[in-house]
């Protein structure tokens, strides 16, 4: 892996408006290797948007973004699988009708690049406890079973960042208890950036995080640190808070 | 200018008119229920003609006076459509992929309806027409046309603005935009979401047999017409903006009126073309239409 | 997926297709009925691939047929060629003609789709009727000669044959492309087209060669469609023949071959059996496209496994798990 630190993804003044709304006002940040980023922020913040952006998904009206140093903006999501970034979604995705080794043949599809050791399906299998699952229909798992799913897809891509959008979703606390160590797990094989609304799970996670306010990141810095803010805790803590 | 062609303008205007607004009918017919209900009636052609002909069978087979024989048809549209609804068209109000399953359901209602024509009208004549409700002849300027022409126009242009007016201003017509534009916010505003379908269906197809029927006064036809209706209301419907009615007027004129001047200089064969070029192009740059927000 | 058994059971029945037209020698209306099927085999494998595989209806499909048709017609006639040249070349062209009309398309979802290449398939046949240059309009082709070997024009039940040896390889090719890397990008597409792209598949290549690939079935059935019954007109080619093709493979049951297999063999027949009564074809291939869409969406193949599990399940009176294994245990394949 990369040295600690070294940039992986790094958004410039993104801009993105639908209709007269402005999803996304220059929008600058980095997330850097050997750490989980976090992004939080309350509804209609913009999360999702700036991780379509960052995945391929949406054209910024403004900004760049750069991925290991190259400028991704107008990367589409296949293009950026195949150079290691890769995410998942708020609502879990799998192809539903293919059972489970199908879904992972599937990912295994795509050609690894050469400078990249090649992933090791039956350790990732073990690892998340899906290796006595691989003749079920994927449509049939239970929730937490399908969002491991979704995690070992990604992994067969080798990637070298993954976009997390709020992976613990739907999960019962006891279930979110234990995604946090997969998570975290996770975080040693590969750069992370998760969204969440759940600030236990940020605090769990992050080592840094960003919250974005209407569109604009509003703060950037370590949780704790985040949570004294006194912006953050006004626009966004003030009330609701976790 | 000189008489010959004072005649062929004037001609292609009352054509133009005459065939557009006969169009935007048939347009908003189907852009209601493609607007409201997701339903893109792939059939409508074979409603229009249907209408036709059986208003030709009432009168010209079994003798019945024209207008009691239009009022006839258009009451069992309305028949037609509420047993239509019940019996297939409801049970695909809650598929999620409705407007692709409707539209191959009325694409095979289509070969139905066309099977139909296959074994009874083809056998009877190769064209058809309706006898006219008035007679008479005025002249505009040097051209003559037929008072039932006239008619036509104007019973046409009052449909076109009642539907106008009943969107903007009717209680119903109100809860059919409000579904159209939003189904979940309708439905907490407490409107009957299934009920607006069900009116919406029998509007539509009415509305197609009130067309099928003016232009069978107007002009004579083959069984051949059903289809080509069916793509130019289609294409009027989704380059105006599908559930726009003024989108549906205005294109329908602009497709007649191309159709009138086509005709004078080739075949209506490449107005069609021009028809399906337009459609191709607006669903490929802006599906949503001109005159869409 | 295929056992031996199985496998073993496929040739054996493909050797028998091929050979059945020997076997029907005597009885010229049957033959020519299955001459039918076989080129209909061919249309529903590639109507199969984008619509059962990638989950896309292309209602041009007809459209690309004929343009391959009229291609090799011209080809022979005109320029002299063989059938054995003429065909590919037509095939390959109206494949590419098939790409180029895809292609706007693909950004489009489903209703649109399907609209799109409604209009295509439209604008193709009026083409055909008013353009009669190559074409002859509705008046027609006829007399297209049947492909020879050897300077001996192949007639009877040696042309029969023929057919038969390309339905079977049409039939086997599909198979064997849905399990190749293709294919499986071919199914993730169909199940859910933004996480295929998101696991590096690139969805638009693939649907450009999946149009590719089916538009070469649609021509090569098109050029047999024409040497076999001799006359071709834009009325072979329209709207209706993409539907009911569309259909051999809804009824029979999407994504799955045996299924393109049994839609084929019971509807293909029907408009040929019913021939004096071509309203009522019309009607038959309406109601079964409305029954379709309503009550089995998935065809026969889903109403038989669906049947399947509801007797099993009555059967057991042990816990359900322990069913799904012994159904799993009885199906011995997806």
């Amino acid at each position: 892996m990369t040295a600690p630190g070294t940039p992986l993804l790094v958004t410039r003044g993104l801009c993105k408006s639908f209709g007269g709304v402005r999803a996304l006002k220059d929008v600058d940040l980095e997330v850097r290797s050997g750490e989980v980023l976090g992004i939080i922020g309350p509804n209609g913040s913009g999360k999702t948007s700036l991780v379509n952006v960052m995945s391929g998904h949406l054209r910024p009206d403004r900004g760049r973004v750069e991925f290991l140093g190259r400028d991704t903006t107008t990367f589409k999501p296949h293009d950026l699988a195949a150079i290691g970034l890769s995410r998942t979604y708020q609502a879990v995705r799998l192809f539903n009708g293919l059972s489970v080794a199908e879904c992972l043949n599937t990912a295994a599809l795509m050609g690894i690049r050469g400078d990249v050791p090649h992933p090791d399906r039956r350790e990732i299998l073990e690892w998340l406890e899906l290796d006595k699952a691989t003749g079920r229909l994927a449509g049939g798992l239970t929730l937490f079973e399908q969002r491991r799913l979704e995690l070992a897809m990604r992994l067969l891509l080798a990637p070298r960042l993954l976009l997390l959008d709020e992976p613990v979703g739907g999960l019962s606390s006891q279930e979110v208890s234990r995604m946090i160590v997969v998570l975290q797990q996770l975080s040693e094989r590969c750069g992370v950036l998760i969204i969440e609304h759940t600030m236990h799970v940020i605090r769990a996670l992050a080592q840094r995080t960003v919250v974005l306010i209407a569109g604009e990141k509003v703060a950037d810095g370590e949780p704790e640190a985040i949570l004294r803010d006194k912006r953050v805790v006004e626009e966004y803590l003030g009330g609701a808070h976790a | 200018m000189s008489e010959p062609n004072l005649l062929v303008l004037l001609s292609m205007l009352t054509t133009g008119i005459l065939l557009g607004l006969i169009f935007a009918l048939v347009a908003s017919g189907v852009s209601i229920m493609y607007g409201c209900i997701w339903l893109p009636n792939a059939s409508n052609g074979q409603f229009f003609v249907l209408a036709a002909l059986l208003a030709w069978s009432l009168t010209s087979q079994l003798g019945w006076r024209v207008s009691a024989a239009l009022i006839a048809i258009l009451a069992v549209s309305g028949i037609f459509a509420i047993i239509l609804e019940y019996v297939l068209i409801r049970r695909l109000y809650d598929s999620p992929n409705r407007n692709i399953d409707y539209f191959v359901v009325t694409l095979g209602l289509t070969q139905i309806i066309s099977g139909i024509f296959g074994f009874t009208y083809s056998h009877y004549s190769d064209q058809y027409i309706i006898p006219p409700l008035v007679e008479g002849v005025t002249f505009i300027g040097p051209m003559p046309t037929t008072n039932n022409r006239l008619l036509v126009i104007a019973v046409a242009a009052t449909a076109i603005l009642a539907l106008f007016a009943g969107f903007r201003f009717h209680r119903i017509g109100r809860a059919i935009r409000a579904v159209f534009q939003n189904r979940e916010a309708a439905a907490l505003r407490g409107v009957d979401v299934k009920g607006v379908y069900r009116i919406a269906f029998i509007l539509g197809t009415v509305i197609t047999a009130l067309g099928g029927l003016l232009y069978g006064m107007a002009y004579s036809f083959d069984l051949g017409l059903a289809w080509t209706m069916s793509v130019t209301a289609f294409a009027i419907m989704i380059v105006g903006g599908p559930g726009s009615i003024l989108g549906a007027l205005v294109v329908g004129l602009v497709f007649g009126f191309t159709q009138a001047v086509v005709s004078v200089f080739s075949s209506p064969t490449m107005a069609t073309f021009a028809y399906l070029i337009a459609m191709l192009a607006i669903l490929l740059v802006k599906p949503s239409g001109v005159f869409s927000r | 997926m295929k056992g031996r058994p199985f496998l073993a059971a496929a040739v054996l029945l493909s050797t028998a297709t091929v050979l059945l037209p020997f076997a029907l020698q005597s009885n010229r209306f049957i033959a020519f009925i299955v001459g039918m099927v076989m080129i209909h085999l061919v249309w529903s494998c590639g109507m199969n691939l984008l619509y059962g595989f990638v989950g896309l209806m292309p209602l041009m499909y007809a459209g690309i047929a004929g343009i391959a048709a009229y291609a090799m017609i011209y080809l022979t006639r005109v320029e002299g060629l063989s059938f054995w040249l003429a065909m590919p070349i037509a095939s390959l062209g109206a494949a590419g003609v098939g790409v180029l009309l895809g292609l706007p398309s693909l950004r489009l979802r489903g209703f649109y789709f399907t609209l799109c290449s409604l209009v295509i398939q439209t604008g193709m046949t009026l083409a055909f009727t008013y353009f009669p240059r190559y074409t002859n309009g509705d008046t027609g082709i006829g007399q297209i000669a049947p492909p020879s070997i050897g300077g001996t024009p192949l007639a009877g039940a040696t042309l029969d044959a023929m057919l038969a040896l390309f339905a079977v390889a049409a039939v086997w090719s599909v198979a064997f492309l849905i399990r190749t890397p293709t294919g499986r990008r071919f199914i993730a597409v169909r199940e859910d087209e933004v996480l295929a792209e998101a696991v590096g598949i690139d969805v638009v290549r693939t649907k450009v060669i999946a149009f590719f690939l089916m538009s070469l079935y649609a021509g090569v059935g098109g050029c047999l469609y024409a040497v076999y019954v001799g006359f071709v007109s834009p009325r072979a080619f329209d709207i209706l023949v993409s539907l009911s093709i569309w259909l051999l493979v809804a009824f029979g049951g999407r994504g799955s071959i045996i299924g393109a297999i049994i839609g084929t063999v019971i509807l293909a027949p029907l408009p040929y059996l019913l021939h004096d009564l071509s309203g009522l074809k019309d009607v038959l291939t309406g109601a079964l496209i409305v029954a379709v869409i309503l009550w089995f969406p998935g065809g026969i193949v889903e109403g038989v496994k669906s049947i399947r599990k509801r007797v099993l399940a009555k059967a057991a009176t042990v816990p359900p798990a322990h069913a799904e294994a012994v159904h799993r245990k009885v199906e011995g394949r997806a």
